[in-house]
């Protein structure tokens, strides 16, 4: 493997490390925020995590409140994943230049597109909800804050990835057949 | 595979080891190896002129074909 390569996947695991952190510091903020509003004190709802006031809809109904608090805890928790896996195949050094194409790297891959697919679904949901919610005359914050934006993106990434994934596939075929020729 | 690797009979008729035969066809022994015990999946035009040079044989002698 080149030197600049190894580099960049340096610097590739540093800075996964990082956003893996703000991630799951997201996540465990906004479930935390969520469990302390509905079982100790309701009051929080109007400093639900990253400054979002939520006390209306808390005041509309609880168990709304639940249901989009857990839609907006679920996709945090998949994003922590997402970079969970990342970190994981930078730590193992699963990925080999010289071999490229090998089995770890494409469940890898298969693995980050359904989160990814799982991501889209949730934040799309939760847009909708929170959509459908500002027609019930409940006031809510944008959905870009309360991190259910991207949606497509989210949706598009996972296709994209599934397809990578299917040529990984052939490529693992191609590779082993190389090997094997004499 | 229906395609049978004969190299290590004709190996054998030749008096020829694997080390002797890798040495002849530019080869590396676990190639060789790979080729021998069947698991190869192809085989490169230049390596079979090589193995036939060095065994002084025909192609039909080192590959056979069984239904």
């Amino acid at each position: 493997m080149k030197s600049r390569t190894k580099q960049v996947l340096k610097i590739l695991y540093i800075l996964s490390w990082i956003i893996f952190i703000g991630v799951c510091i997201e996540a465990g903020g906004s479930i935390f925020s969520a469990f302390y509003t509905l079982a100790i004190n309701s009051i929080n709802a109007r400093t639900f995590w990253a400054g979002n006031d939520l006390s209306g809809l808390y005041q509309y109904d609880p168990w709304h409140f639940f249901a989009e608090t857990l839609l907006i805890s679920i996709a945090s928790v998949m994003k922590a994943c997402i970079f969970y896996l990342i970190i994981k195949i930078l730590h193992d050094k699963k990925l080999n230049m010289s071999q490229p194409f090998n089995r770890e790297v494409k469940l890898f891959i298969i693995k980050v597109s359904c989160l990814a697919f799982g991501i889209g679904i949730f934040t799309w949901a939760g847009a909708t909800y929170t959509d459908w919610l500002v027609k019930q005359g409940v006031k809510m914050p944008d959905t870009q804050h309360l991190r259910l934006g991207g949606a497509d993106v989210w949706l598009f990434m996972s296709v994209t990835l599934f397809v990578i994934a299917q040529i990984f596939k052939r490529g693992i075929e191609i590779q082993s057949e190389n090997e094997l020729t004499v | 595979m229906p395609i049978i690797v004969n190299l290590d009979v004709m190996m054998a008729k030749r008096k020829m080891s694997l080390n002797e035969l890798s040495e002849k066809v530019d080869l590396t022994l676990a190639n060789l190896s790979i080729l021998k015990t069947g698991k190869a999946k192809a085989v490169r035009f230049s390596t079979l002129e090589a193995i036939c040079k060095a065994l002084n044989c025909q192609p039909g002698d080192i590959l056979e074909f069984v239904e």
